[in-house]
């Protein structure tokens, strides 16, 4: 628990330090200096803050999904709160890729939003989310809520990976990695697409908001349990 | 702006790490206002 709440302060600090700090140069010499993107330029240094969010957001309808399918095996409650809490957070997530897309997508692509694959797909992410939670809030009962959003859970954590990591490649688009893209699959994949001190800092960066993502979480969970505790005792 | 932005593009990245403060920041703010309301519930609960 240690390691995840100093770990994921101790590794996101470095990123936004070496991610904003370390300068760009034509002809890079050694680890202190990034290649200039051709496109990209300082933007490239966006890669370290944008693509994480999308990946934490997947894995947190992941861990949804997962704690879905332990509610319907145990029909415990409190697997029901570990499931909305993964929920909560990885629309959250999803929130921050889209408003961080749509930023440097301003700036690359010439307007917010462009309907490119992806976003198309984050877009829809976005409803299915946000349609479990009004789903959530429409029951009364908590055994009926609690078992019709785990099912729930399981049928849009199944969609989550589709949508972030087969449809937009399938697709010619504006994103790296989309369909006919002559450097690869995108910066997850492909090794060549970054330079070696890039890539560690993209991975890093990873690590360190899937941290993050833990300890919210953790926060989360034990919150939604002293509700569901407090409520008990009240009724 | 557009002109000054595409010269000084580290302004784009600042801006996208503070809507990830942002974001992050709000969410622990309303997760501190739950924990308040819980703290209050159970204390009233503690001493009727």
């Amino acid at each position: 628990m240690k390691f995840v709440k100093y770990g994921s302060l101790g590794i996101i600090s470095i990123v936004v330090l070496a991610g904003l700090g370390i300068p760009l140069s034509p002809s890079p010499q050694g680890w202190l200096e990034f290649p200039i993107i051709p496109g990209l330029e300082d933007k490239a240094r966006n890669l370290f803050f944008h693509v994480p969010m999308a990946w934490t957001s997947v894995l947190a309808f992941l861990v949804s999904t997962y704690f879905g399918f332990r509610y319907l095996r145990t029909k415990e409650i409190d697997y029901d709160l570990k499931s909305v809490s993964a929920a909560g957070l990885g629309l959250l997530f999803c929130i921050l890729a889209t408003v961080t897309g749509a930023l440097w997508a301003r700036f690359n692509w010439g307007s917010f939003w462009n309907w490119d694959p992806r976003q198309t797909s984050i877009f829809i992410l976005l409803l299915i989310y946000g349609a479990y939670f009004a789903l959530r809030s429409a029951i009364e009962s908590e055994e009926k809520r609690a078992s019709l959003s785990a099912v729930y859970s399981i049928i849009g954590g199944l969609t989550a990976p589709f949508f972030i990591f087969v449809m937009p490649r399938m697709m010619a688009g504006l994103h790296p990695g989309a369909k006919g893209d002559p450097s690869g699959k995108g910066p997850l994949f492909e090794a060549k697409m970054l330079a070696p001190n890039m890539r560690v800092l993209f991975y890093l960066s990873l690590i360190g908001f899937t941290l993050l993502f833990i300890w919210m979480l953790q926060m989360r969970i034990r919150t939604a349990r002293l509700d569901y505790e407090s409520s008990l005792e009240q009724s | 702006m557009e002109e000054f932005l595409s010269v000084n593009q580290m302004y784009i990245v600042l801006g996208i790490v503070l809507l990830i403060w942002i974001g992050l920041a709000s969410y622990l703010l309303r997760l501190d206002k739950k924990l308040q309301e819980l703290e209050k519930r159970i204390n009233k609960g503690g001493h009727s």
